[in-house]
């Protein structure tokens, strides 16, 4: 689906040009493979809420909607009211 | 502390002028570590240099010491705290100097070799025997006194530091790349590496026998950590702890010079002084970093102890901005590639120490080590019980505790995701480190891609793990974890780069009561219980503490030691020499790192200091300190004339 192509996109930019990684795949645990440490994964969360103007609440903070691009991806899409892919 | 330095020369090999060059090169190369005295012997076999801090025994100590009957003589950096003890074992010898230097000389004629096992103290010497021709080399168990080497041409060569072995022409001043990858990842090279090509050093608690042309190292001392723990009863065990932290203190204030403290205003530097200050009978000078950002500075706690312990106390202050410009001397004298700027400070401490007109300091370094009181030694305890469930969730719960709370980690999922690395490895005799490691890793992203092909085969945590006595792997978790400590963080980084180093390129040199063998042998054998309480660290020394210190200080959780990084080298506050270290042509030039990320990270810490992460701060520090190092000694060291001349060349 290409909205959700272009939010996995963003996402993928973002994660590459702020925590300088060249590569990692979209399945990947951002965490557990400590592609972000902690700091960095509350980067990732004000960089959704701003780039995609949606408010993420505390009981969202949760491994299954962020640590990874796809669940990311998804999460977004979900929450902007579109089925993710 | 002193510094040493030397070369074999083959059989019969004469005092040529070459070589008597070379050697008061060396000599001279280590003057700030004994700014009081140089002087070079050219025997037939052997070059020795010694540059002396005259701490002992003023007039006497003297070196090298050649013992008059055998030849066999000696150059010694350090103490031996026990000299008193052992000189009167050593009936059969008769003593010319009130010196631990002819102590040990008098040990080794007596029981060889192994008389290093007697020595409670921390030393590097080198030893020549010419009755069986054999130079020994021998450092102390924790690595507090630093020993390298390089072999070339059927010579060994031997400093404190390595710049004397550039001095000397021993060896090239060329980065080792798997040396500066391993330090990118777990501070410091992988011993015997060091961070530069052909230099070797000896690893603590070695000694090493050259004779005929060949190096052969070995241990003369376990780090047994992994002992049964031996019922005790709380209160003795207290005592007892107590008792022997006392009387290391007592014999570290063996000087002929007085001896001072530093106080951080932690837990371990307060007792450590008030043991002191109750020692000398009031007489305690300390001494304190502060800062001027008030978020990284302890000064409230560190007047506080001062205060009540009635010592003569002396801060030192400093600025971001002046880390930034110490940086480039902190690395000559570290040699070493860096991922914090904490040593900086350090360097400007000792500095205000020697200006004082002292010269021996006390630090409450290695209590860390021996109590458990780091958070890794917490996480690993919780880590362990979690992986033993890894769906259990309350089990990985009290993780979020030790973690800097942030809004996006605020139910603790997250955080349980963070401390996951390795759950499936609860036996990897790795498995602490490797939320950490995975973490200090992540610098490698920014190497160059030529670096990172070249040192594809290098993974610094298979090397560490390679490098490891077997029996490590069989011991308890939190006896692993604190293995793992001593090899990397201690030895390798706060007792050399922000420890020894930065204290000798001044002239001071500190003394570790907490390292006293006798003591971290006892304390291995204590039940894990008595150390980390559940989650709460070093209780058995804050049941000490409290028979010691005000209430409040002795009850202080810990506050690690830190110093500001990104504002010291990026931004208007910058240092001068760092925009060229930044600089693409600079970081191309020194091929480690890739010029555009490093480019774009120098740009984000820029427009937003205060919210450089971590990770991005160390690699700013990782990138400067490669660079420093690389080109530190790219000329050939300037030794200047008048310190050339003023090396003794002795008969």
């Amino acid at each position: 689906m290409a909205e959700d192509a272009r939010v996995r996109e963003r996402i993928r930019t973002f994660i590459a040009e702020v925590f300088f990684v060249d590569r990692f795949d979209d399945e990947q645990s951002l965490l557990r493979t400590g592609l972000l440490d902690s700091m960095g994964m509350s980067q990732l969360v004000a960089f959704l809420e701003e780039e995609f103007a949606l408010e993420v609440r505390d009981e969202e903070l949760v491994p299954e909607n962020l640590d990874s691009v796809s669940r990311a991806t998804a999460f977004v899409t979900r929450k902007q009211g579109r089925p993710a892919a | 502390m002193c510094g040493i330095a030397g070369f074999t020369v083959g059989e019969g090999g004469s005092a040529d002028a070459g070589r008597s060059e070379r050697l008061r090169r060396m000599t001279a190369a280590l003057r700030h570590r004994g700014p009081d005295a140089q002087r070079a012997v050219l025997l037939d076999g052997v070059a020795l240099g010694h540059a002396r801090l005259a701490i002992l025994d003023p007039a006497g100590g003297v070196q090298p010491m050649t013992d008059p009957g055998t030849g066999v003589t000696l150059v010694f950096n350090g103490e031996v705290f026990n000299h008193p003890e052992l000189r009167g074992r050593l009936s059969g010898h008769r003593f010319r100097t009130r010196s631990d230097t002819e102590v040990i000389l008098a040990a080794y004629l007596a029981r060889g070799i192994d008389c290093v096992r007697e020595l409670n103290g921390q030393f590097a010497f080198a030893l020549w025997d010419p009755r069986t021709r054999e130079l020994w080399l021998a450092r102390d168990r924790v690595g507090i006194a630093p020993l390298c080497y390089a072999i070339g041409d059927g010579v060994l060569a031997f400093a404190s530091e390595a710049k004397a072995l550039f001095a000397g022409g021993f060896a090239r001043p060329a980065l080792d790349a798997a040396a500066v990858k391993q330090s990118l990842q777990l501070w410091a090279p992988v011993a015997p590496r060091t961070l530069f090509e052909g230099i070797r050093a000896l690893p603590p608690r070695s000694v090493a026998r050259w004779a005929g042309g060949r190096l052969e190292v070995r241990r003369y001392w376990d780090l047994d950590l992994g002992a049964e723990p031996s019922p005790v009863e709380a209160e003795r065990a207290v005592e007892e702890v107590g008792a022997l932290l006392e009387d290391a203190v007592r014999i570290r204030l063996r000087a002929d010079v007085p001896v001072a403290a530093y106080l951080s205003g932690g837990l371990d530097s307060s007792l450590v002084c008030a043991m002191a200050q109750r020692a000398l009978g009031g007489a305690l000078s300390t001494y304190s970093v502060r800062f001027s950002d008030r978020a990284w500075d302890e000064r409230a706690f560190q007047d506080g102890v001062a205060a009540a312990l009635r010592t003569r106390h002396v801060p030192a202050e400093l600025a971001a901005r002046e880390i930034g410009e110490l940086l480039p001397a902190v690395v000559r004298h570290a040699e070493q590639v860096l991922v914090r700027s904490a040593p900086a400070p350090l360097l400007r401490l000792s500095a205000a120490v020697r200006r004082d007109g002292t010269r021996v300091v006390l630090t409450g370094e290695g209590a860390d080590e021996i109590f458990l009181g780091y958070d890794l030694y917490k996480e690993t305890r919780v880590r362990q019980l979690w992986s033993r469930d890894p769906r259990a969730a309350w089990r990985a719960a009290p993780l979020a505790g030790l973690h800097r709370a942030q809004r996006a980690l605020a139910r603790g999922e997250l955080v349980r995701e963070f401390y996951a690395a390795g759950l499936d490895r609860p036996d990897a005799v790795e498995f602490s480190h490797l939320v950490r490691w995975g973490a200090s890793g992540r610098i490698a992203r920014f190497l160059s891609a030529d670096f990172a092909a070249r040192t594809e085969g290098e993974d610094p945590v298979a090397s560490l793990v390679a490098s490891l006595p077997p029996a490590v792997r069989r011991w308890r978790p939190l006896a692993r974890a604190q293995y793992l400590e001593f090899e990397t963080l201690l030895s390798g980084y706060l007792l050399s780069a922000q420890g020894d180093r930065m204290l000798m390129a001044n002239g001071v040199e500190g003394r570790f009561p907490f390292l006293d063998h006798r003591l971290i042998e006892h304390v291995a054998r204590l039940p894990d219980r008595l150390k980390l309480r559940r989650l709460r660290e070093k209780w058995v020394l804050r049941e000490v503490a409290a028979r010691w210190l005000p209430p409040c200080d002795a009850a202080r959780p810990k506050f690690p030691y830190r110093a500001p990084i990104a504002a010291a080298l990026v931004g208007p506050a910058a240092p001068a020499w760092s925009a060229e270290v930044f600089a693409p042509e600079s970081v191309r030039a020194l091929g480690v790192f890739d010029p555009d990320k490093v480019l774009r990270l120098v740009r984000k810490v820029e427009a937003s200091p205060a919210g450089a992460s971590e990770a991005d701060a160390s690699a700013l520090v990782a990138i400067a300190t490669t660079h420093l190092l690389g080109r530190a000694f790219r000329e050939p060291t300037p030794v200047a004339a008048p310190h050339l001349a003023a090396v003794e060349l002795v008969a």
